[in-house]
């Protein structure tokens, strides 16, 4: 029987070792690789930034059974290189048959809900391409850590690896949404009084 | 009252849609500024928040998106025109969207139940969403809806105004366009 081989494509414009879709991403590939999957992993953002880039990326599309696609939630979407690079995907037709798809997306507000549109997009990627879809794991800004989350990736990888959809596993969260808001506000205001910036946080410089 | 096209085309598809658009817009009165997006030089979002903490209100790359997020600060209202791609936004008018972080605050407040960003602005633009399709697509308008009054949501638009036109229906843009325009100007 062939090997079958996972795609791993991270979509934050921190790339794949610096980021928190790379660290996820990677935490659901290396379960995927523990479960006999090959893997390999490409950075978005790099692989629209030059035509052989693309070529690279869309050429490992072309091979893989699975993708996973790994980003954080820009303006309730992908960012812009992510789309840019699935309309390079529908227009080139290089995948597989039948290839699968699924998603991991965190956003950066406490309610992961916050995601469903862009999850809902993704599936519609999928439907378009001619990929299967098989679910998302979507976090809020409160639940990329801890113990419920790396159930939800174990139970997921096990899932992915024989072909099924990704179950549904809750995940806790650990604080709720008024204290994240609170501690939110704190940090912004810290971090900007260490650059200096604190009094001119609220700065309306475009106004007329 | 001015209204600023985000123009998300990849080429020049599309442009009788547009040529609707600004006469809709130019019979309720509104100074039209179109931008072109793909004919701008805007690099991607870095995700630093460099434009929360750093420049306050301004994008640190200073390019064409700092030009755009300038005129969105300033308009009455804000179209989206795009092709309508995976039921979402081109990726020429999402370039632009990503860089526009800047108009919004960083600090949260809950909005309808919801965890958001507070206003930068007094008044923040309406927004209207003109998606386009090469034919009707329920599930593609749907999703597209749904997409502009989420990002109406976070950008706290006072008002919101989405419809997706069919390039093979151009016997319904006049109607479509205008009931948009009213939509955000009652």
């Amino acid at each position: 029987m062939t090997q079958r081989q996972a795609l791993l494509l991270v979509g934050s414009p921190r790339g794949i070792e610096n980021s928190t879709s790379g660290r996820l991403g990677g935490q659901l590939l290396d379960a995927l690789e523990r479960r006999g999957l090959k893997t390999q992993r490409l950075h978005v953002h790099e692989a629209v930034r030059s035509s052989q880039g693309l070529e690279t990326a869309l050429c490992a599309v072309g091979t893989a059974d699975l993708m996973v696609l790994s980003l954080p939630l820009y303006v309730d979407s992908f960012p812009a290189p992510v789309i840019a690079f699935l309309e390079h995907v529908a227009r080139s037709g290089t995948s597989r048959e039948r290839a699968q798809f699924a998603l991991i997306i965190q956003c950066g507000f406490p309610e992961k809900e916050q995601n469903e549109t862009a999850i809902a997009i993704a599936r519609r990627f999928a439907s378009e391409v001619g990929w299967t879809w098989l679910g998302a794991i979507a976090l809020g800004a409160l639940e990329t850590y801890g113990g419920s989350v790396n159930d939800a990736f174990d139970r997921a990888a096990e899932a992915l690896a024989k072909g099924e959809p990704v179950p549904y596993v809750p995940v806790r969260t650990t604080m709720p949404a008024w204290l994240y808001r609170l501690g939110g506000n704190f940090m912004w205001w810290r971090v900007a009084k260490k650059n200096g910036t604190a009094g001119r946080l609220r700065a309306k410089p475009y106004a007329d | 009252m001015n209204a600023v096209v985000l123009d998300g085309f990849l080429d020049e598809t599309g442009q009788d849609a547009l040529a609707a658009l600004r006469d809709a817009l130019g019979s309720a009165r509104f100074e039209v500024e179109v931008i072109a997006l793909r004919t701008k030089t805007i690099a991607p979002c870095v995700g630093c928040f460099g434009c929360w903490v750093k420049t306050p209100g301004e994008c640190v790359i200073d390019d064409e998106g700092r030009d755009v997020a300038r005129s969105l600060a300033r308009a009455d209202v804000i179209v989206y025109f795009t092709p309508v791609t995976f039921g979402g936004v081109s990726s020429e008018l999402k370039k632009a969207l990503d860089r526009i972080i800047p108009n919004i605050s960083p600090f949260f407040a809950k909005v309808q139940g919801e965890t958001h960003h507070q206003k930068r602005y007094a008044q923040p633009p309406s927004l209207i969403g003109l998606g386009v399709l090469p034919t009707p697509d329920r599930e593609a308008e749907a999703l597209f809806k749904t997409l502009v009054e989420d990002n109406a949501t976070n950008l706290r638009s006072p008002r919101t105004a989405v419809a997706v036109v069919a390039l093979d229906r151009p016997d319904t843009f006049k109607e479509i366009l205008h009931g948009l325009v009213e939509a955000v100007t009652r």
